[in-house]
């Protein structure tokens, strides 16, 4: 015997039941009802914490149970198993396997399947869409951080031409368009846009001075270009924050902005990794040393250090390592 | 379960449904964080598995966990939805996204086209998303109604939408009394029609708290802002790590953050004294709500939540979501114009009818 609340469906009347099992059939008799339905024809609720757990019949009436453990009684002795997620939830065990899963899960996500995934995508972006996009930035830079070059234009030609000429690990020239500008903000700089337009900053000329030094540098923004690494930040920054409002979601959408700049940063030590490398392979096939990537490099450290101002170290970072593991791969 | 427990309970059941009872009914939440975080870990994880189609159905269970630990007059509400609708709502909610995320990203001659779009459809959207929330939330096994019109809705969302955009946001006080109008007006439980009685001057002096407190924070955020934000910018630099060519850009982050916190501090108190001033000014049939949230209660549970939830890496959130529901639920009673039991027998022979009304096949739940 089972004490139940029955609802009909039509009215909030609440009729006080007792349940039982006649066979097959659910018995429910009480306050003027009486009716015997068969097991097959009834939905048995999930059980969601201690909240009184419904069955459902066909006609959109139902009961209400409190007893659960009547109920499970009364269930188990009809053979109803209950669904294998509505199990999973109640079980300490596997809520404590969830959360490991769950950790490892986000971990590897975020360490080995997103940056491929990220970088499969941006591969994949049409040419015309990161075209634009990169147009947009510029026009949204031009006559705001960044300003008209002062560079000599015998200079700034010299210098294209020399970057033109670089013989690419794929075959062909560099195609990107090259520009020259100033900044008051940026410092020594210099940066690829999601179509592979590399802007040189006049204080990376001024900083560096040595041709063949300037030319290691843009090997290394070549290394960005080639690998789409703008792109893929964007693409990132886009999946981890969609990822995170849904996670942190629950509590505050608010919140869920929030972290996902910070979760930027350290991915990027990879990317130099990558345009390093692709930089040193330029450079060695064009007959030269990737010592000369480091040197410059070195200049732009010396050059900043005590400063703390905006430039080329705060959005390339871990110079020292780079220096190093450069100057390794050259020898 | 043993025996004392049960009887207990059943007089708790039994009390609700006595004819004779018209005290006021308080809504009482019995949810625990523990039982929900074996639910929420479990559900997260089928959700990552299957790269987020099963957050649907994991929504649908989050959304019955709460409705059926929220008891009024000792029985309790429930939830309805199909998940499979709920999904189709979000693959909607997700195409509008980012199509407008990537025409204004790109700065294209569509950018209008998908904005103006998105305006068309929104009202309609909305209002079907109101249907289907009400419609398939239930008390006692009766459900309830959003019977709102498109055209209300156009009006509403597009047309005084508008108006507060050419006023500066002079007039949003208004338009909220409006939409919150729209929506409980038209707001049935079964057969008993739901109405709202605030004036817009009251949704006016709630703003101007807000308005308030954002000045004070604006002052406060105005004298650190150019100076810290640019020290904080380039001290977060000096510590590392960032492939982002445009640094200054960093310090309206930090602008974005000091929003943030605003958003944390005033949200709350605003959101506590609005909800109290619209559950008070909305009647069901007769009866009426009452609504005591107090504002730094509120304050206090969201600031304690942020902390742990960022503390805990997130693994707080269940509890924290229990804890706010409790605190927001429990604030609301029910008085009953008659005795409860009576005003249902009333209304028995009209219900039957609506009981049948199915959502249409363009109900669904868009909220992400």
């Amino acid at each position: 015997m089972l004490t139940a609340e029955y609802f009909d469906g039509h009215s909030t009347r609440v009729r006080v039941v007792n349940l039982e099992a006649d066979g097959q059939f659910l018995s429910i008799a009480g306050e003027d009802i009486e009716r015997h339905i068969p097991f097959g024809e009834v939905k048995v609720d999930e059980r969601l914490g201690r909240a009184p757990r419904r069955l459902h019949f066909s006609d959109g009436a139902f009961c209400a149970v409190r007893d659960l453990r009547g109920l499970d009684a009364l269930l188990s002795s009809v053979a109803h198993r209950d669904g294998w997620v509505d199990r999973l939830q109640r079980r300490a065990r596997s809520a404590l396997i969830s959360l490991v899963a769950v950790v490892v899960l986000a971990f590897a996500g975020y360490v080995w399947v997103l940056p491929w995934a990220v970088a499969w995508a941006a591969a994949k972006v049409p040419a015309v869409v990161s075209r634009q996009l990169s147009m947009e930035t510029l026009r949204a830079l031009d006559g705001n951080i960044l300003l008209p070059s002062r560079i000599p234009l015998h200079r700034q030609q010299a210098l294209s031409a020399k970057i033109r000429a670089l013989r690419l690990p794929a075959g062909g020239d560099p195609e990107g368009e090259l520009l020259f500008r100033r900044s008051l903000q940026l410092g020594a700089n210099a940066f690829t846009l999601p179509d592979g337009t590399i802007v040189i900053l006049d204080d990376l000329i001024n900083v560096i001075e040595e041709d063949r030094q300037i030319l290691a540098t843009i090997a290394h923004e070549l290394g960005h270009a080639h690998g789409h690494h703008g792109l893929q930040l964007l693409l990132q920054g886009s999946v981890v924050g969609t990822f995170l409002a849904f996670y942190v979601g629950d509590v505050s959408s608010l919140l869920a902005v929030a972290p996902a700049t910070l979760v930027h940063a350290s991915y990027s030590r990879k990317l130099e990794e990558q345009a390093d490398a692709y930089a040193a392979t330029v450079l060695r096939l064009n007959g030269m040393s990737p010592t000369l990537l480091a040197d410059a490099l070195k200049k732009l450290a010396d050059s900043h250090r005590g400063g703390g101002d905006m430039g080329y170290l705060s959005t390339h970072p871990a110079i020292d390592e780079r220096i190093r593991h450069l100057r390794e791969t050259s020898r | 379960m043993g025996l004392g427990t049960m009887s207990q309970e059943d007089t708790g059941a039994s009390q609700g449904g006595t004819p004779t009872n018209s005290a006021p009914q308080p809504v009482i939440f019995t949810g625990s964080g523990a039982e929900y975080f074996g639910i929420w870990i479990v559900n997260l994880l089928l959700t990552i598995v299957t790269i987020g189609i099963y957050s649907s159905w994991a929504k649908v269970r989050r959304m019955q966990y709460f409705y059926r630990h929220t008891e009024l007059a000792g029985s309790s509400f429930d939830f309805h939805g199909d998940p499979i609708k709920i999904f189709i709502g979000r693959v909607i909610a997700l195409a509008m996204l980012i199509a407008y995320n990537f025409s204004v990203r790109l700065h294209s001659p569509l950018t209008l086209v998908v904005v103006v779009a998105i305006a068309i459809v929104m009202p309609w959207l909305l209002r079907n998303s109101f249907r289907f929330r009400l419609y398939n939330t239930s008390w006692r096994g009766v459900r309830f109604h959003f019977r709102g019109s498109v055209a209300s809705a156009y009006r509403v969302f597009l047309l005084n939408g508008l108006l507060t955009l050419i006023t500066l946001y002079v007039l949003a006080p208004f338009m909220h009394q409006r939409l919150k109008t729209y929506q409980h007006n038209n707001t049935w439980f079964g057969r008993t029609q739901c109405s709202f009685h605030a004036r817009a001057g009251q949704f006016y002096q709630i703003y101007l708290v807000l308005l308030a407190g954002l000045v004070i924070f604006g002052i406060v955020v105005g004298f650190s802002r150019i100076g810290g934000a640019f020290i904080a910018a380039s001290n977060a630099q000096k510590h590392g790590a960032h492939a982002d060519p445009f640094a200054v850009l960093r310090a309206l982050a930090i602008l974005y953050v000091a929003l943030i916190v605003v958003a944390v501090s005033i949200g709350p108190i605003f959101h506590a004294l609005i909800t109290n001033l619209i559950w008070r000014s909305t009647r069901i049939g007769e009866h009426r709500i009452e609504c005591n949230m107090s504002p730094l209660g509120l304050l206090w549970i969201s600031v304690s939540n942020l902390a742990l939830t960022v503390v805990t890496l997130g693994l707080f959130i269940p509890w924290a979501a229990v804890r706010l529901a409790k605190f927001q639920l429990e604030a609301v009673r029910l008085v009953p114009a008659g005795k409860l039991q009576e005003f249902v027998a009333a209304e028995l022979d009209k219900i039957s009818a609506v009981g049948e009304e199915t959502a249409t096949a363009f109900d669904f739940d868009i909220s992400l």
